[in-house]
């Protein structure tokens, strides 16, 4: 026979294992009772049963079938039980209707079962029964039935049977009730999760809002999916840009090497074509390396070589590397770095951020333009601004283009990976470095970063 | 893939954009100064096809190539210590690349070595230099990066005490700071005069932007602009005036050499 599903849930168990631990530790407490009071019943029973014998043996011997006979009338509960037998066991007075062999002669207080006659009628006794050998041969039997021992048995049983069973019956119907609601809880996440694993992300476990244990799991849960959700959306979404940014310079690379194989008349021809397509291959793969790279910076543990860096020397250095590109490019290049700061860094992953910084105000500088590079201390802070006279980049863009491959639209015909400043934002983030854009007339890039003193005094 | 195309192609002579009918880098004699023996160069790698590829241009250029395509094999072949220069790749199966090198290394094998990598991460080029390697180029590399590398590790500059560089005309001072070409001074800033000193100390080899850029800016990312393309168009019209024979050139799309004039 197969168990129903909720008998199975572990909510159940619990419930039921409880319920039975219950139960076993009430029978084990009336039980003790039971025991104590059939124990101290028992003494004074006998201890009764002793005197009794004791003071009707003490009689004369007419004098004792009188003080049984009267001893066993009193006796409003039919308790009482009472013999006087001769030395060859026959029954003088009382209503004990044969001496049993154990019970010749002096016998102490033991359990006994007898048969008592009231008028016509026998009936079996069980009893606490002492017997008193009489000097002159015969044998005085004191009996009591245990009908009050029986009756607070039946009692105690009454109770147990009208007290414990409906609260059995409670506590499993209250198991039975909590389980199946879990299991329902169960299911329902369940079949969600199940959601969640074939693709759909945007499902969420169900929540009552109760606060409970399981409520909190669930939130916590959703805020799980709710971040992996957006981790997916977002690598899909790099994935795209990736395919489509390495399928432009790869089908060049192809209609290059299709063409070259079809028209090429010479090896110079061949080889012209050739080139152009390894152009474009060169292209893809500063792609890929420019990705690797980002998330190189994104999950690398650098930090720890983290040295105290001199802003100053790396500003300055980087204007050297640019000073001529620019000039080549008719821009106006200038580098201030008179304020002396120190930041706690990688100097070459700052020196690159830097450097795209530049590479990218120059590269959107038009003819005539200006550039203008400068480190600056605002108190505890060293900012490392880069202002150009080109386009500027719009209010609304200026969160986007720290994203792969973004390139605002202006700048989309203009050769680049569209990685260079994702790349900066990930070499600041990984600095704790805050990275702004804002439009001057131009644009203004700048990397704002703690000074390696205030860092420390921070720290402790 | 990307390495067949490359060598597929490339593999015959560039011309120099200068035009002089000069031979070219890749019929110079290697081996050194002196020219006369063929070098050797072992190659561990697992990739057949990749080995197959980079032997194939070695053996254009003149080399002669001994190939490992396990790190046990290697190991032994680098141990004996017969190759003047040792290609190793750093994930390989049986011995990692980079234990080859330490135990090479221990054995007073001093050849230098060229480690290759699929790994571009900077902690692992880190380590693979650290382990005794001179040189590293991630995968996918152009072949002409790797030749270029190798011939540079080949003719390692000695360790001269010479305080004057000369290459034909040109006279570099390197305790006044001061270039001169024939009578004419050169104005160098300091920059210019490291990249002019590195160049004369490599002179007749092709030295690749990705190498120049390591070497005298010490920088190991790519730039994305031509930056080094300026830098030495700017060094080079100083160097090479107008009514004089260039000295400085460049291989189209690869790099630059310099040259006395002929």
């Amino acid at each position: 026979m197969r168990l129903p599903e909720f008998t199975r849930s572990t909510r159940f168990r619990w419930t039921f294992a409880a319920s039975g631990a219950f139960i076993l530790c009430i029978l084990m407490m009336f039980g003790f009772i039971l025991a104590q009071a059939y124990s101290y019943m028992t003494t004074d029973v006998d201890a009764l049963n002793n005197e009794i014998a004791n003071a009707i043996a003490s009689h004369e011997p007419q004098q004792r079938v009188l003080g049984l006979e009267q001893y066993l009338r009193a006796d409003p509960h039919h308790v009482k039980l009472g013999g006087l037998f001769t030395a060859d066991g026959r029954r003088i007075a009382g209503n004990i209707e044969t001496l049993p062999p154990m019970l010749r002669g002096d016998a102490g207080a033991q359990l006994a079962s007898l048969t008592k006659i009231d008028g016509g009628a026998r009936e079996q006794h069980a009893v606490r029964a002492v017997a008193r050998g009489l000097p002159e041969g015969g044998t005085l039997v004191i009996a009591r039935s245990d009908y009050e021992f029986t009756w607070i048995v039946h009692i105690v049983e009454r109770a147990l049977a009208v007290g414990l069973i409906p609260a059995l019956c409670l506590s499993l119907a209250v198991g039975v009730f909590l389980s199946i609601r879990a299991q329902k809880r169960i299911e329902e996440v369940n079949s969600k999760i199940q959601r969640i694993v074939a693709g759909e992300l945007r499902e969420r476990l169900p929540a009552r809002g109760t606060n409970d244990p399981f409520d909190k799991l669930a939130a916590l849960v959703n805020g799980m999916l709710g971040e992996i959700e957006v981790l997916v959306r977002r690598l899909a979404g790099v994935g795209d840009d990736i395919a489509h940014d390495l399928r432009t310079p790869l089908t060049r690379v192809r209609i290059s090497l299709e063409r070259a194989r079809q028209k090429a008349g010479n090896l110079e021809e061949l080889r012209r074509s050739v080139d152009q397509a390894l152009v474009e291959l060169d292209q893809s793969l500063a792609i890929i390396t420019a990705l690797l790279r980002i998330s190189e910076i994104e999950h690398s543990r650098r930090v720890d070589g983290f040295r105290d860096v001199a802003l100053g020397d790396i500003v300055r250095e980087v204007g050297d590397l640019y000073e001529p590109i620019a000039e080549d490019k008719k821009v106006d290049f200038a580098v201030r770095a008179e304020a002396e700061t120190k930041v706690h860094g990688d100097r070459d992953l700052l020196f690159e951020a830097i450097a795209n910084l530049v590479d990218n105000a120059v590269k959107f500088t038009p003819q005539g333009g200006r550039v203008e590079l400068s480190l600056l201390r605002h108190g505890n802070q060293a900012v490392v601004r880069v202002c150009d006279s080109g386009p500027g980049i719009p209010a609304d863009e200026s969160e986007l283009v720290t994203r792969r491959f973004y390139r605002s639209d202006k700048s989309r015909r203009d050769p680049g990976l569209g990685l260079g400043l994702s790349l900066v934002s990930a070499i600041a983030k990984l600095h704790g470095f805050s990275l702004k854009f804002s439009s001057g007339p131009g644009c203004v890039a700048e990397l704002v970063g703690q000074s390696a003193s205030a860092q420390k005094r921070l720290a402790s | 893939m990307v390495l067949e195309t490359v060598t597929a192609f490339i593999g015959a002579p560039e011309p120099l954009d200068q035009g002089e009918g000069d031979p070219g880098p890749q019929a110079e004699p290697h081996g050194g100064p002196e020219g006369s023996l063929m070098s050797r160069v072992l190659l561990i790698e697992d990739d057949a096809e990749t080995a197959r590829e980079i032997m194939a241009e070695l053996a254009d250029r003149g080399f002669e190539v001994d190939w490992a395509a396990t790190g046990i094999e290697g190991l032994d072949k680098a141990r004996t210590g017969d190759a003047d220069v040792m290609i190793v790749d750093r994930l390989l199966p049986g011995v990692d690349g980079l234990t080859i090198i330490e135990v090479a290394r221990q054995k007073r094998v001093c050849k230098p070595v060229l480690v290759l990598s699929a790994l571009g991460a900077v902690d692992d080029r880190v380590r693979g230099l650290r382990a005794g390697g001179d040189d590293y180029l991630t995968k996918p590399f152009a072949i002409q990066e790797l030749i270029a590398r190798i011939e540079a590790l080949l003719r390692r500059p000695s360790e001269n005490r010479d305080t004057v560089l000369r290459v034909g005309p040109l006279e570099l001072d390197l305790l006044s700071r001061t270039a001169k070409r024939g009578e004419r001074v050169i104005d160098l800033l300091p920059r210019e005069f490291r990249l002019l000193e590195y160049m004369m100390r490599r002179k007749d080899q092709l030295l690749t932007r990705a190498m120049l850029f390591e070497e005298v800016w010490n920088y190991k990312f790519v730039p994305q602009s031509n930056l080094v393309d300026v830098h030495m168009g700017r060094l080079r019209r100083k160097v090479d005036a107008t009514n004089e024979q260039p000295m400085i050139h460049s291989v189209r799309s690869e790099g630059f050499i310099l040259r006395a004039p002929a």
